[in-house]
């Protein structure tokens, strides 16, 4: 079968380079025309043509609310150790980000310097960011700064301005809260429960 | 009324000052007597004028338009704050003119409802439209939780009290259609229909909406949810005791993004033919002024090629031919060498050699191997179709080539 059979649009290679390289596709990032991307993939024609050429090669396109991401056919899950040690960095960044007063989720947009100011208001959240090991910046700004880099690079976050060094919480974010949403804690610990209301709505 | 006024005194003052009208409905709410006496367009009289007329307040220094005449504009245009009480107020007074007109059929009752009929359907889209944009800019941005969630719970309700209002208008619709139809009046008869019309649709639009909040709801909630669950577990993890009291280990081994099983994008050898491109010089001269190596850096780049090479190939190739052309005529004596050119049959490489090309040709070798040629100085002709088809003569010098004997004294002398 050759590949003109696949009929295929032109940014497959586009497409193929950013996630083979293990990033998310976002529909609300705007960076190298990453919505642009997003949308050819989304059209349920293309995406059926890319599945079915991407599985040759064994990738397969996982869909996520409104991000798209790579994953691998047929090989095992491997190293174990790196992947416990992410995600757990994962959850402090998460914890710290749910603790701001002005909650960050997707598609909200924050300045490292908001961070580390409130961090430095409020002990509590100054502990937290202390605690996020791995970083070697001293203080907190450059600690937050670190962290936007890190969490950009993995294609949760995009940077909007340099100037004003405004980031944006890309769709892919709900990866990491869905992975976080999904542990299952055994024991009832006894925390408390005021910090949301269990209002729930048909 | 401050006096007794009347429709055309009305309309010549706001005429009279319509810059003035216009400036004060765009600051509805920050001028000053001072501000607008220093404009040039009124007088301190024309102001008392206005003012005694009613059309403008004054309180406290800041002027302001009669609010009769603001909502008037904004009725017009469709702008400004309507709030679900309209609608109950348009729909009672219906049923109160309705009423009337039951009474007696009188065609002033009729008249109002129309109006009312009008009214009730331009203000229900509009209200769903600002509720929709409402519902939009409270999800996208407010920032506070719990003012989030009880902004979006208002909306909801609000959005219930319209779908009352909708099942009420139809209702007076549907119990008036047989009066209606005894009016006989085409016009109310359309605005019944539009009404309906919009009614369906902005039930739609209300479920729509209805679906929109549902589900922004959720979406806060599960954050929410996500976020106790992100600060639970950074506890556990704080105890150490995150692989013990919770299956952490398990969902995080199930995980396939490629980025997290140490799967690298495949990487591919630079091809040697590529690397003797001249983009491949590039990236070696990249590679070389970064890591000093001047082995790299040795082969150049070629100058670049005038445009027009390829016309110089074909003229270069003509040349070439000429000297072997020039043989080849010198070694018949069958023809001139006009007649020669003309009749000549060009390899194929050369391509297409027109009748100009040939001409010029004629020209060149003339000219250049003259000590060769024998020319007779005698005209001769040539008859001949240019491109537009017109029949064309052309004079011609014959040429022959050189006999022997005389290109023996040509030498000589």
């Amino acid at each position: 079968m050759l590949a003109e059979d696949f009929n295929l649009p032109k940014q497959t290679h586009e497409i193929f380079s950013v996630m083979a390289r293990g990033n998310f596709i976002s529909s609300n990032g705007s960076k190298d025309g990453m919505n642009r991307l997003y949308d050819v993939i989304n059209n349920p024609d293309n995406f059926d043509r890319f599945q079915a050429y991407f599985n040759v090669i064994r990738y397969n396109i996982e869909r996520g609310n409104n991000f798209f991401y790579f994953s691998k056919l047929g090989e095992p899950n491997s190293e174990l150790e790196k992947k416990l040690e992410r995600f757990e960095r994962y959850i402090d960044i998460v914890d710290l980000l749910a603790s701001m007063d002005n909650k960050i989720t997707i598609g909200s947009r924050f300045r490292p310097g908001e961070i580390a100011e409130e961090c430095n208001a409020n002990v509590r959240l100054k502990q937290k960011l202390q605690k996020i090991p791995l970083y070697r910046s001293e203080t907190l700004h450059n600690k937050v700064r670190e962290i936007c880099d890190l969490m950009s690079r993995d294609s949760f976050l995009e940077m909007e301005d340099e100037k004003t060094e405004s980031y944006k919480v890309l769709d892919a974010y709900t990866y990491l809260l869905d992975v976080i949403n999904s542990v299952a804690i055994y024991e009832d610990t006894s925390l408390d429960n005021d910090n949301a209301s269990g209002l729930i709505y048909n | 009324m401050a006096l007794q006024v009347n429709i055309k005194d009305i309309l010549s003052q706001l005429s009279q000052h319509r810059g003035v009208v216009e400036f004060l409905f765009a600051n509805r709410e920050n001028i000053t007597v001072n501000e607008l006496l220093a404009r040039e367009d009124i007088s301190h009289d024309q102001f008392q004028k206005l003012k005694s007329l009613d059309l403008v307040y004054e309180y406290e220094n800041i002027v302001s338009l009669n609010d009769a005449v603001v909502s008037m504009f904004e009725d017009f245009m469709e702008i400004g704050e309507v709030t679900p009480g309209f609608i109950n107020d348009y729909i009672n007074e219906l049923n109160r003119h309705i009423r009337f007109y039951q009474e007696s059929r009188e065609n002033r009752f009729l008249r109002s409802i129309k109006k009312y009929l009008k009214r009730i359907n331009s203000t229900l889209t509009r209200e769903i439209i600002k509720l929709q944009k409402n519902v939009d800019d409270t999800y996208k941005n407010e920032g506070n939780y719990r003012i989030k969630l009880q902004k979006l719970e208002n909306f909801r309700e609000k959005r219930d009290t319209i779908i009352d209002f909708i099942k009420k208008t139809n209702d007076v619709v549907e119990s008036t259609r047989s009066l209606f139809s005894l009016t006989n009046d085409s016009e109310l008869f359309g605005i019944v229909q539009a009404l309906k019309v919009s009614l369906i649709e902005n039930l739609d639009f209300l479920i729509e909406i209805q679906t929109d909040i549902t589900d922004f709801i959720n979406k806060i909630q599960f954050q929410l949810d996500v976020y106790k669950k992100a600060q639970q577990l950074k506890e556990i993890k704080d105890y150490g005791t995150l692989y013990f009291k919770s299956n952490f280990k398990e969902i995080v081994n199930g995980i396939n993004s490629i980025k997290y099983n140490g799967h690298r994008a495949p990487k591919t050898k630079i091809a040697i033919d590529f690397l003797y491109s001249d983009d491949g010089h590039v990236l070696c001269k990249r590679i070389s002024e970064k890591y000093k190596i001047t082995r790299l850096m040795v082969r150049g780049l070629a100058d670049k090629m005038a445009g027009n090479f390829k016309d110089k190939g074909l003229e270069h190739q003509i040349k070439l031919d000429t000297e072997k052309l020039v043989e080849r005529f010198l070694e018949q004596k069958k023809s001139n060498l006009f007649e020669y050119l003309i009749e000549y049959k060009f390899p194929k490489a050369i391509g297409i050699v027109s009748f100009e090309d040939r001409l010029s040709l004629f020209v060149e070798i003339a000219m250049e191997y003259q000590n060769q040629l024998d020319f007779k100085y005698r005209l001769q002709y040539h008859d001949y179709r240019n491109n537009e088809k017109q029949n064309k003569r052309l004079g011609y010098t014959l040429i022959l080539p050189i006999k022997e004997k005389a290109k023996k004294e040509k030498i000589k002398n």
